[in-house]
């Protein structure tokens, strides 16, 4: 065998080191979900699964958000808007056409992933800010369109709209009608996106991606088609936030127009980069602290708007000092802690997802 | 024509509203490199400061004046003590740290003084003049006057005086500017100051005409951000017309049948329709 020379050695090991660490973060999500989805069912009442089913279809959703800040340093703020493209799309199949609900979700996921490459195509001549103003003003024009067409609830003609008692609930998958069994499905489909995300992060994508991000013109000259994947991101956040406008049309049975603000897009962005957008933990905490902190503040009589404030700061703090979010603090401390254990030091700067 | 007449008028009401609040975030933006989405939120806590002020049965330039000092004040301290630590970073970055700002400020109205909605009644609001057939309320007027009175100053102040000069140096290029000694700290304070007072001056305004909701007034900035993004992000005349031409289209679009239902839509299509027939965005981002 021929010996490499020092340098290109050094690089080959070290290539394997950050291969073999991004394999185990990938198992350890694929366990920590599957764990999750067994789990959770199991230990929480029924206030509380379906407020999880909420925070796991929001945090499919932010999995899109996190993609587009973390790998390209792009500002969508219609992700929320694209959660409603989704969730409109599979109640109306699954009213109208009756499909199945795997079915449902996966149209639900193209309906949002062609309008989330639309949106992006305008934006796609300008940089940074101008995105973020053009998502902002289409989350706005979706807001009054969904507040005056409303979601289909089983009704007749194209909207789908019934009146009064006639309105029914979404059909949920045959394996999982209990709402227990509900949250397990959710779950999967948490995971199998997230999978789907990080798949694309370590392949061809995300290698156009790293290179986009460094600079167009550098992407350029690597024979990077920036225009193709700028728009292949646009068009995977847009899947991601529409399986999770499905996922929340099947756990709720019923969407309602007025939830769907472009105020509700800003917040789930500004949750993003507060939960972490470089690693699937941050998604998993974003999904929490859109659902689950208000509902938990609820339980102990604690005044919702406190929690605002305190996403506010924290936004602050992650943009200023804290740029891998609430996700990055606890790998740094879980990664700190075992380095104690073990009894070495940590390298200061390193990152550790 | 005269059945437009009304909604002509309360078009330019609020139209009116729509270009002060595009003046405050363009006046900001062309200085610092910021575009402030806090910016709602400074004017709903100012209404806020206003309603209280005038509940405890203090006068109407008291209510004015608390809500205005209220929205430059922490628009100040924003601007003086968290916008500087991320001076360094992209204008995309700097304008995503204010939703900070305004995600703090809307929890706090809403925790202190409750999420139901209130109206603001200002004394004018019982005084007016009534011009075929419409009833203009001296708030009304008032509002038209400052905003135009506040445009025009704010307009005078960047071609005729020597902060004015310097605003438009750091809006050109910061580091150059600072290389040939403009204090940047210095004009980037102004900048914030007079961001707060158009806010508070918008929030009191759109309390009044609207209603008092620090969830609604935080996010009804949207509107005014189109108006801003049809003035290019620079042009203040630009951004004048834009939000009234906003104000009066969304008006009148009420009259157009089957359409009333998402007239308050045009801002955000109108805004997109600009970006997409802008012949070159790139410099603007």
């Amino acid at each position: 065998m021929t010996e490499l020379p020092p340098l290109k050695a050094d690089l080959a090991l070290r290539l394997r080191s950050v291969r073999r660490l991004r394999l185990r973060s990938l198992w350890q999500m694929l366990l920590v979900l599957f764990a999750l989805a067994l789990l959770l069912p199991l230990c929480a009442n029924g206030y509380w699964i379906k407020t999880l089913v909420s925070a796991a279809a929001i945090a499919t959703a932010v999995s899109g958000s996190a993609l587009l800040y973390g790998q390209l340093g792009l500002v969508s703020l219609c992700q929320y808007a694209l959660v409603g493209v989704g969730g409109w799309t599979a109640l109306r199949l699954s009213h109208g056409l009756h499909w199945p609900f795997e079915l449902c979700v996966l149209a639900a996921g193209i309906a949002a992933s062609a309008t989330g490459m639309i949106a992006g195509l305008p934006a796609l001549r300008m940089k940074g800010l101008y995105l973020a103003l053009v998502t902002l003003m289409m989350a706005g024009g979706y807001q009054v369109l969904i507040s005056a067409m409303g979601f289909p609830d089983g009704g007749e003609g194209w909207l789908g709209r019934a009146q009064g008692t006639d309105r029914v609930l979404m059909a949920r998958p045959a394996l999982a009608e209990s709402d227990g069994g509900y949250l397990t499905y959710a779950m999967l489909w948490l995971a199998a996106i997230l999978g789907l995300v990080e798949w694309h992060k370590r392949s061809k994508p995300g290698r156009a991606w790293a290179l986009i991000r460094r600079g167009e013109a550098a992407a350029n000259a690597a024979g990077v088609d920036v225009l193709r994947y700028q728009t292949w991101a646009f068009g995977l956040a847009g899947f991601c936030a529409g399986v999770g406008g499905a996922i929340l049309a099947g756990g709720v049975g019923q969407l309602d127009g007025r939830a769907f603000g472009a105020s509700e897009s800003v917040m789930l962005f500004a949750l993003s980069v507060v939960g972490g957008v470089y690693h699937w933990l941050g998604v998993l905490l974003a999904g929490l602290l859109l659902r689950a902190v208000p509902a938990l503040l609820t339980d102990y009589g604690v005044n919702g708007y406190l929690a605002t404030m305190f996403f506010g700061a924290s936004l602050v703090h992650a943009l200023t000092t804290a740029q891998r979010g609430i996700a990055g603090q606890w790998l740094d401390g879980i990664a700190a802690l075992s380095h104690r254990l073990r009894g070495s030091r940590v390298t200061p700067g390193v990152r550790h997802d | 024509m005269l059945e437009l007449l009304p909604f002509l008028i309360s078009g330019l009401g609020v139209g009116s509203v729509y270009a002060l609040s595009g003046v405050g975030l363009v006046v900001l933006y062309r200085a610092s490199g910021v575009l402030n989405f806090a910016f709602g939120a400074l004017g709903a806590l100012g209404a806020y400061v206003a309603w209280t002020v005038l509940d405890a049965g203090l006068p109407m330039w008291a209510a004015w004046l608390a809500s205005v000092a209220t929205a430059m004040g922490l628009s100040l301290l924003y601007g003086w003590f968290i916008a500087p630590l991320l001076a360094e970073r992209d204008s995309t970055i700097r304008s995503i740290g204010t939703l900070g700002l305004a995600l703090v400020l809307m929890g706090f109205t809403e925790w202190y003084w409750g999420s139901s909605p209130r109206r603001l009644i200002l004394p004018t609001d019982a005084i007016g003049i009534d011009l075929a057939d419409v009833r203009l309320t001296g708030t009304r007027i008032i509002s038209l006057v400052v905003a135009l009175a506040m445009m025009a100053a704010i307009a005078l102040l960047l071609a005729r005086t020597r902060i004015g000069l310097k605003m438009r140096a750091l809006a050109n290029d910061r580091g150059l500017s600072a290389v040939l000694g403009v204090y940047v700290l210095r004009v980037d304070t102004v900048a914030w100051l007079l961001s707060g007072a158009f806010a508070g001056v918008s929030g009191l305004l759109l309390a009044n005409i609207v209603r008092l909701q620090a969830t609604l007034l935080t996010f009804l900035v949207i509107p005014a951000f189109a108006a801003a993004i049809l003035g290019r992000l620079h042009s203040l005349p630009a951004t004048v017309v834009a939000g009234l031409v906003i104000g009066v289209l969304e008006a009148t679009a009420i009259l157009l049948p089957g359409f009333a239902p998402f007239r308050t839509a045009v801002p955000f299509l109108l805004a997109l329709l600009a970006i997409i027939l802008f012949p070159n965005t790139q410099r603007l981002a």
